[in-house]
């Protein structure tokens, strides 16, 4: 931001208020932070140690949050008794696929876009962005009907077009940003050189190859995370993490541990993901919406 | 109904269950859709009237069912051992639990479109057979019909617990039968009778009268003893609430909560109706009326000396508030009973709690003349058959709902992870009677006594009310009630609003 | 030999975020700043048919109007019947809507609520959020910290419901506790009272999207153009003012993306508030899809649904409509050219 040649000297104010930012901070990231690692500890501990609370008031108790046995009982109950193994397939294929028919179909859509003129394409993007504007409940009831006649109720084929109406239209969105950045120019050069579109179109995917990426990995990411379409659509055969955490709250006992353990199980592989392309994050979100 | 047992969902699964349950990577890898269930496959071999009992069992060997259950104790352990009933039929069954606001939403679509994906259904008995009623195969067809194996210990209305067959067979109209009682879930109360006797003393110098529970005891008892709770705990004491309501974002048993109050005092139901049958055109509520303006004012009044955070527990959290020892009493359905006592994780287990009827009506609050009773209710779940299935289909699945709802199959799961049976003859099943007293290795069945021998039979138990609308009702009761408990509306009004919004829903 | 300046428009030599072709692709050479080909094409490819573009956007197009316009008509059909559970479907053209607009007050008081979440819900995160990424971009750990930032926005928002839910328990919830403790709340838990049950909810959403802002906010302070400071600080601007002259105009479009996107799932994600609330206590948090959701799926009145779908659909549409306007303006298209 600035030039970090101009020398300032602290007065004490300003050490104040670095004292404040750093404090500010802290605190951010610490309420940030406790719901995940609670979540983390409570997958650790056994049954009834997870309903102990100190008595209000009694800040000393919060000793007590760490004494436990640490257990991985729950986690080896998700996958032994309770089929999350199934469940992790079925996020990991629906969230893929998903991911790979959007990126695909949305990128010859988005070069398209972007390499074209014509009346009403300005509309047609808005239609395009507005598909993924609905919200998913207001069209749940007709998209079940359709996904009912096509038999595709419970697969994990129904599912991947069910994800892929809000993959696809936002893959569109962002792509054709992409393509934006990459002036025409690069590829007549390739066609002057001799190359078919074809070949000059595959010869800028290196250019955008970053960016696509890491859209890749947000359509994953936005699948994998679905609960709505995923309880709806995928019920029975095609059973996600989400759904099938959600259905671990049951009257009895209430299994917390098993719960956290599902979140865990669920919310990890994201994390990973999100540290990967952590880079690219911010490029394959707006890379694409800012011209310059 | 309500209530999984906790063991019940750490069994393992057999793996032939797990491949057939649709979740097989093999079928996923495969071809295309791995469309669970929703290809069916009946066989038949004729039989007639006078054919073996096993020939009858085994007609449509070969056939494949599907049943869409809630999560419920008998639903999983059949689907742990379905081997008896393929052994019995060669019929196979893929059984799909799930929540029951799922399971609403599901069978709904399935029922409504005409299509039979699921042919057996889990037909809880309000929330799901008031609003599809017709849509349900008449099981009398079945029943009369002698090419088809009936229960040795019969079908009709005697074999069942009385009412329950009314509960969640009958709507509407008595020529059709559209499910037999598969669960349930009965309200009874459940109180620490060790902090009871502890303070017995203390409360009968204030108000005069032992601090017990009995047939007798009455709402206005229950007052008074969440009265007494609270200012011990006001005085510094180290006691529980004394009292809760079923409060929270649940519906349906938020409304069965209050209507428990309300029909104690003189039967007071909501609608002009034969109880037991409901009706498609329930003509004008009688919401509004002095006795449910009375009543809603003591229900406010309950619920100020209550536990403080009733708006956000419903009945599945309010069995948590109560294992946790934060109160003394619960009006709670039985099937609660197996996880109260379960010493790992509830506080109030190892004969802490005793369990008694429903409280009764208190003869000074009755506004409309009738007799005060131990008001009771309940979730029947039955199991009832789509009648938009094929003729075949629906037999073989009717074969199901008999074995299923068999006093052996009954009996299995009250012993193994701990249901509530729905079939007389299981009482005198070997084990059941000793296991009604303390100490004992079926928890459930120390509700018994409360419950089926007194709070379901007439005049205590409400069934109603079964009207088309019923998920829509339940919803105006919860907003509203919820509205005068937090204070932002008064009894009165809130009564006014219940009954113009309950009327426009009825079309009035 | 005059050199050609192709469509595709001219280049500034180091345009960030723009492509710069010279180094990676063959031909281009860059002369007093501007980057073109370097000599006249032999032969010019003609310029691709406009056929051959639509066929490459057909599939996806195709995809997307199925799934789409059928719902879409469907909807429109079915607000206009009494969809029936037991009688079957009846034509009664407007009724639905008269009857939402006139007396069903959960509808305007879904819409309120809708409102109230949406606005706070992205007040909270814009200022917290850029505030944030503010203070981020000038300290040394920014890279450690925005990673751990990260990960709310990697939760499923129905596993954060659930994580929140057991936070928020009056019963065994440790946030419960804290705010007791401090004396913030009473023993009723804050999703037990209709006065902040919505508290709680928007709580949520800020704890899980605030980093989305930070790090849209943070890809935006790096492209701000270091002449435009320089130039404004050597006119004796201070931080402050600094930062509201010459940064926050600059961070107009990523802003901007930012709220779109924020706005337009708080409409379309109540997976949270299904888990944390279902709409109450007393409907105080009973936004306009989750009453959606009941209506359609609890009571089955999908005609009266789907013209409640309608009107979410509709103004959903007309508002995106409205901040894609404003995003695609020219106004903010040229922040970030500097002249020259």
């Amino acid at each position: 931001m600035a030039s970090k040649d101009v020398v300032e000297y602290a007065s004490p104010a300003r050490r104040i208020a670095n004292v404040a930012v750093v404090i500010f901070l802290a605190v951010y990231l610490l309420w940030t932070v406790l719901p995940i690692f609670v979540m983390f500890v409570s997958s650790l501990k056994d049954l009834l140690e997870a309903f102990r609370i100190p008595a209000v008031g009694d800040w000393s108790g919060i000793a007590l949050f760490f004494d436990f046995q640490p257990t991985f009982k729950h986690y080896a109950n998700l996958f032994v008794n309770l089929n999350f193994g199934v469940y992790f397939f079925n996020s990991v294929a629906a969230a893929l696929g998903s991911a790979v028919v959007s990126v695909t179909l949305g990128a010859t859509c988005a070069y398209a876009l972007s390499r074209t003129e014509f009346r009403g394409k300005k509309d047609l993007f808005f239609w395009i962005i507005s598909t993924r504007m609905a919200p998913v409940v207001a069209v749940m009831v007709p998209l079940y009907a359709i996904f009912r006649s096509l038999e595709l109720v419970g697969s994990l084929w129904g599912l991947i077009l069910a994800y892929t109406t809000f993959n696809l239209p936002f893959a569109i969105w962002i792509l054709k940003g992409f393509f934006d950045n990459v002036p025409y120019a690069i590829e007549e050069a390739q066609m002057v050189d001799g190359a078919t579109r074809l070949q000059a179109f595959r010869s800028i995917l290196p250019l955008v190859a970053p960016g696509i990426g890491a859209f890749l990995v947000l359509c994953v990411l936005f699948a994998w995370n679905d609960f709505l379409f995923a309880s709806i659509i995928g019920s029975g055969g095609a059973k996600t993490l989400p759904v099938a955490t959600k259905e671990l709250v049951q009257p009895q006992n209430i299994q917390w541990g098993s719960i956290m353990a599902a979140g865990v199980v669920t919310t990890l592989p994201m994390m990973f993901l999100g540290l990967l392309i952590r880079r690219y994050l911010v490029t394959g979100l707006t890379m694409g919406a800012v011209r310059e | 109904m309500f209530y999984v047992p906790k063991n019940a969902i750490y069994k393992r699964i057999p793996r032939r269950k797990f491949l057939e349950l649709g979740g097989g990577v093999a079928t996923a890898l495969g071809a295309g859709s791995i469309a669970v269930g929703l290809s069916s496959v009946v066989t038949r071999n004729p039989v007639q009237a006078a054919s073996s009992d096993d020939a009858k069992w085994k007609q449509y060997s070969g056939t494949k069912l599907v049943f869409m259950s809630e999560n419920t104790p008998p639903s999983f352990a059949i689907r742990e051992n379905l081997k008896p009933f393929y052994d019995l039929t060669g019929i196979e069954v893929e059984i799909l639990t799930d929540d029951l606001p799922v399971v609403q939403q599901k069978v709904g679509i399935d029922l409504r479109s005409g299509k039979a994906d699921f042919h057996l259904n889990y037909v809880q008995d309000k929330p799901i057979g008031a609003p599809f009623a017709d849509y349900f195969a008449n099981l009398n067809d079945f029943i009369n019909d002698d090419t088809l194996p009936q229960d040795p210990d019969g079908m009709g209305a005697d074999a069942w617990f009385e009412n329950f067959l009314d509960a969640c067979g009958t709507m509407y109209t008595r020529d059709r039968l559209i499910a037999f009682p598969y669960d349930s879930a009965v309200a009874c109360t459940f109180y620490r009778q060790d902090l009871f006797e502890q303070h017995s003393p203390d409360f009968e110098k204030e108000y005069g009268y032992r601090m017990e529970f009995t047939n007798d005891t009455t709402w206005k008892n229950v007052y008074e003893f969440a009265e007494f709770f609270k200012k011990l705990r006001a005085a510094g004491q180290d006691v529980p609430y004394g009292y809760a309501q079923h409060q929270g974002s649940f519906a349906w048993t938020a409304q069965l909560d209050i209507q428990r109050l309300m029909f104690a005092h003189g039967q007071w139901t909501e609608f002009d109706v034969d109880d037991k049958l409901g009706s498609k055109e329930p003509g004008p509520t009688r919401w509004g009326d002095e006795a449910s303006v009375f009543l809603m004012e003591k229900w406010k009044e309950l619920a100020d000396v209550a536990h403080p955070d009733n708006l956000a527990n419903d009945t599945l959290q309010l069995n948590t508030v109560y294992q946790a020892g934060q109160i003394a009493m619960q009006v709670q359905y039985h099937e609660f009973a197996a996880s109260i006592e379960d010493e790992k994780t509830s506080r109030a287990a190892g004969g802490k709690t005793a369990y008694a009827a429903c409280p009764k009506g208190e003869a000074s609050w009755i506004k409309n003349g009738g007799q005060a009773v131990n008001g009771t209710n309940c979730g029947i779940g039955g199991i009832g058959i789509n009648n938009n299935a094929s003729d075949d289909l629906k037999r073989a699945a009717y074969l199901f709902s008999v074995w299923s709802t068999s006093k052996d199959t009954q009996y299995n799961v009250l012993k193994g992870v701990g249901g509530t049976p729905t079939r007389k003859a299981v009482m005198d099943m070997p084990g059941v009677k000793e296991a009604r007293q303390r100490p004992t290795d079926m928890p459930n069945a120390l509700t018994f006594d409360a419950v089926y021998d007194y709070g379901i039979k007439d005049p205590h138990f409400v069934l109603g009310p079964k009207i088309p609308e019923a998920n829509e009702y339940y919803q105006i009761i919860l907003t509203e009630v919820q509205k005068c408990l937090s204070g932002q509306q008064d009894p009165a009004a809130t009564c006014e609003s219940i009954r113009d919004q309950v009327d426009d829903l009825n079309d009035i | 030999m005059a050199t050609q300046v192709l469509s595709g428009g001219a280049l500034r030599g180091d345009a960030p975020g723009g492509i710069n072709p010279v180094g990676i692709m063959p031909g281009f050479v860059t002369r007093d700043g501007v980057t073109v080909l370097e000599r006249e094409p032999a032969v010019r490819n003609p310029e691709p048919s406009r056929r051959y573009y639509f066929y490459m956007m057909a599939p996806a197009i195709i995809t997307l109007a199925a799934i789409s316009l059928y719902p879409f008509f469907w909807l429109i059909w079915m607000s206009l019947h009494d969809v029936d559970v037991m009688a079957g479907d009846k034509w009664i053209g407007l009724k639905n809507f008269e009857r939402l607009f006139t007396r069903d007050t959960k509808f305007s008081n879904g819409w309120l609520l809708l409102i109230q979440y949406s606005a706070l819900c992205l007040f909270f995160e814009v200022v917290l959020g850029v505030l944030i990424a503010v203070l981020l971009n000038r300290s040394r750990w920014e890279k450690v910290l925005v990673t751990v930032f990260l990960m709310p926005m990697m939760m499923a928002p129905a596993i954060a419901g659930l994580v929140w839910y057991y936070l928020y328990n009056g019963t065994f919830g440790w946030y419960h506790w804290f705010m007791q403790s401090v004396g913030l709340l009473g023993e009723t838990s804050i999703l037990g009272s209709p006065s902040t049950a919505m508290i709680g909810l928007v709580l949520v959403d800020i704890w899980q999207w605030t980093p989305l802002i930070v790090l849209i906010t943070l890809a935006g302070l790096k492209r701000v153009p270091r002449d435009q400071l320089e130039a404004n600080m050597v006119d004796g601007a201070g931080e402050i003012r600094n930062f509201f002259q010459v940064v926050l105009p600059n961070l107009y479009p990523f802003l901007l993306i930012g709220i779109l996107l924020r706005f337009m799932d708080n409409f379309r994600f109540i997976d949270s508030v299904l888990i944390l609330t279902g709409g109450g206590p007393a409907d105080a948090t009973n936004i306009l899809p989750v009453y959606l959701f009941d209506v359609s799926f609890q009571y089955f009145k999908l005609g009266r649904g789907a013209a409640i779908a309608l009107t979410l659909l509709v103004v959903t549409i007309i508002l995106g409509m409205f901040l894609v306007k404003i995003f695609d303006s020219p106004a903010a298209r040229n922040v970030g050219r500097t002249e020259g």
